[in-house]
């Protein structure tokens, strides 16, 4: 008799003991990209972040998966992008994970390009024109300018979520600003170097960043928006004649580097293969980081042919 | 000039309201699919007729309703023997405030026993579904219900769900509530390039019960009054399924292996049914995405029924073996060529077959499930 009453009591327990964990616990931040989960990292480093996708997999291709159902479930704030960049999978994983706090429109759904004015916006969007985003480029996670409102508004809403610790968050937003300013001065002396630099991509992932360096992108070996480089549009990229003044075949590590390996072989215009966001590799832990390697890559590989 | 200015300003203004593709604003979700195939053959326990046809013709609207529930509606244009039926398949609310991680869901919508069946059709790797899908649920199975899910407050994915339908569309009948299922699912990642769900649930079908069934002795010929119904049901229906899928990097982008399987199980097939009377089926696929645009897929699936006969029942069996190559342009766009190979004990219409079929979506984008 009395055994089935305690077994009970311990279920019960048991029960009682997960859910107070999870009540304890400090901020759940869920984190669509992991450029996103650096910064919250950054602002608040208590937080336990879940990041749903790595630099080595395309941010428009997940699935709503259960580990993802699973993490969205206690998060009381997810960080994702927004611009439709994750249209496929964050709905239905917020209808999945059936989180009140998190939905559009609430203090628990954080979209980045909400606070930032996005490059190519469209009036009128059509799929015959690839799988182009009407609210405008989504890659705005290497762009100078964009990343520090973005980290602003971030710094806000953490700070409402965690009043207590609104303070120090502030704080950590201030001395991040500052170091971010101090590099964007030397990015600044590079995109004089890089004026009128040209290079060939994959998708729009680093245009953020090209256009505020001043180098120009003369083909993209996509043939539209989302589609994957076909021989056909590789032969035309080949045959463009701005191609031989390319300083370089610039892709994300993400991304197939098959068609930028061949069109590399066919005009003698070098490949080079960069992570597009933070990896948790050394030296690849901060959006900084990142930019300042893309830089260095855009400055080694102009140097030579200045020289020619 | 100045007037073609003019007009072309009047033109955008027309057109912003449109370019919206997201359910921002006031608008609603909306997406077509469109689904057509030309099949060599007729073949048995088949839902596709021989020749050109139209396949799950999809009109959807999806939107939030107010900050507390979500709406759906699809209405599925499908041809059968020749008649053309307007269905609805979804049209249902559901909560998106409530506590717990606890859902909502009510109206008709497709219910989530198994791994494929509370899947839209159009997301399926082959043409049609596995015979046992289609001998027990109808291909799939959707009607006038209730569900709660919760998701368990444990660090892994818990999910247990209960639906009461009305029933009727799987079996005709008196009772006011005539389905009721419990569904449970489990499932993670083994590493950031695999990942799994396993699933387990229950049917209980009580409007098999003995008065009901009338003597219609060979129950299963082609003219049932509707074409979802299912025709080989049991009181007891039980589904385990096993999904793995595997990528490199989890970049599903360039490549995804994706290796599924179920089983069913239905017994209590009416008043005249003995121990050893019931219907058992299963399949295992196997689909391998190897580009962004190319993909190719196995799947051979069995499935042993008893046929009614007034007190006695009649074997049946069909085995099915499909194989498949599916090319998209785009992420909206599909085709798909397929040979089905079926060898059956007791049905007349099992044939080999080649079907060419494509599947295309317009307007919003949609969704990536596991």
């Amino acid at each position: 008799m009395t055994s089935k009453p305690r077994a009970l009591a311990l279920a019960f327990g048991w029960l009682l003991a997960i859910a107070s964990t999870q009540v304890s616990a400090s901020l759940n931040v869920f984190a669509c990209e992991p450029e996103w989960a650096s910064l919250v990292a950054v602002l608040l480093p208590d937080a336990k972040i879940t990041t749903a996708t790595t630099a080595w997999q395309d941010p428009h291709y997940i699935e709503a998966r259960p580990s993802l159902i699973s993490a969205m479930r206690n998060a009381d704030l997810a960080v994702c992008t927004g611009a439709s960049l994750e249209a496929g999978w964050l709905p239905s994983l917020i209808s999945r994970a059936a989180n009140r706090h998190i939905k559009p429109g609430s203090d628990g759904l954080f979209f980045a390009a909400d606070h930032t004015p996005l490059h190519q916006s469209h009036e009128h969007v059509d799929r015959s024109m690839g799988d182009v985003h009407p609210e405008g480029d989504p890659h705005l996670q290497l762009s100078p300018d964009a990343v520090p409102r973005i980290t602003q508004a971030l710094a806000t809403r953490l700070s409402a979520l965690a009043p207590d610790q609104s303070g120090i968050i502030q704080q950590r937003y201030l001395r991040w600003r500052g170091e971010w300013n101090l590099q964007r001065q030397t990015w600044r002396a590079a995109a004089e170097q890089l004026e009128g630099m040209i290079v060939v991509t994959q998708h729009s992932t680093f245009d953020y960043l090209l256009r505020w360096l001043n180098v120009a992108v003369v083909a993209d070996l996509e043939p539209k928006p989302g589609l994957p480089p076909s021989s056909r549009h590789l032969r035309d990229v080949l045959a463009t004649p701005l191609l031989s003044d390319a300083a370089l075949i610039l892709v994300a590590s993400y991304q197939d580097d098959r068609p930028a390996t061949w069109l590399a072989n066919q005009s003698g215009v070098p490949k080079v293969v960069m992570p597009a966001t933070v990896t948790g590799k050394p030296g690849q832990q901060s959006l900084q980081n990142i930019i300042g390697l893309l830089v260095d890559a855009l400055l080694t590989h102009q140097a030579p042919r200045n020289v020619d | 000039m100045r007037f073609t200015r003019l007009h072309a300003g009047v033109l955008s203004t027309l057109l912003v309201p449109f370019a919206s593709a997201q359910a921002n604003e006031m608008n609603p979700d909306i997406s077509v699919v469109l689904d057509g195939y030309y099949k060599q053959n007729a073949t048995a326990l088949s839902h596709r007729d021989e020749g050109f046809g139209l396949g799950h013709t999809e009109l959807t609207l999806s939107a939030p309703i107010d900050d507390l529930f979500a709406g759906r509606l699809t209405a599925v244009l499908e041809e059968e023997h020749g008649e053309t039926e307007l269905v609805l398949e979804d049209a249902y609310l559901q909560t998106t405030g409530m506590p717990w991680n606890l859902s909502i869901r009510g109206g008709r919508f497709l219910s989530q026993v198994g791994y494929l069946n509370s899947r839209h059709m159009h997301e399926d790797d082959f043409v049609e579904r596995p015979a046992a899908y289609r001998a027990l649920l109808g291909s799939h199975y959707f009607d006038d219900g209730l569900r709660v899910n919760l998701l368990m407050p444990t660090p892994f994915y818990w999910q247990v769900g209960v639906e009461a339908f009305n029933g009727n569309q799987l079996t005709e009948g008196d009772e006011d509530i005539g389905v009721y299922t419990i569904n449970t699912r489990f499932g993670g990642d083994i590493s950031a390039a695999q990942s799994w769900q396993a699933g387990l649930s229950y049917l209980r079908n009580r409007q098999l019960h003995g008065e009901h069934e009338d003597d219609h002795d060979h129950g299963h010929d082609d003219d049932h009054g509707h074409g979802h119904a299912a025709a080989y049901t049991g009181e007891n229906l039980y589904i385990a399924d096993l999904v793995w899928k595997w990528s490199p990097n989890g970049n599903i982008r360039q490549q995804q292996l994706t290796l599924s399987g179920e089983y069913l199980y239905a017994d209590e097939l009416n008043e005249h049914a003995h121990s050893s009377d019931y219907h058992q089926g299963w399949y295992a696929s196997a689909v391998y995405r190897f580009t962004p645009q190319w993909s190719v897929g196995a799947r051979y699936g069995r499935v042993d029924l008893k046929e009614a006969h007034g007190d006695h029942f009649h074997d049946q069996q069909l085995k099915e073996t499909d194989v498949m190559l599916a090319w998209s342009r785009s992420h909206f766009s599909t085709l798909r060529l397929q040979y089905t190979h079926q060898s059956a004990h007791d049905f007349d219409d099992a044939d080999n077959t080649v079907t060419l079929q494509y599947v295309m979506t317009f307007g919003a984008h949609g969704t990536h499930d596991f």
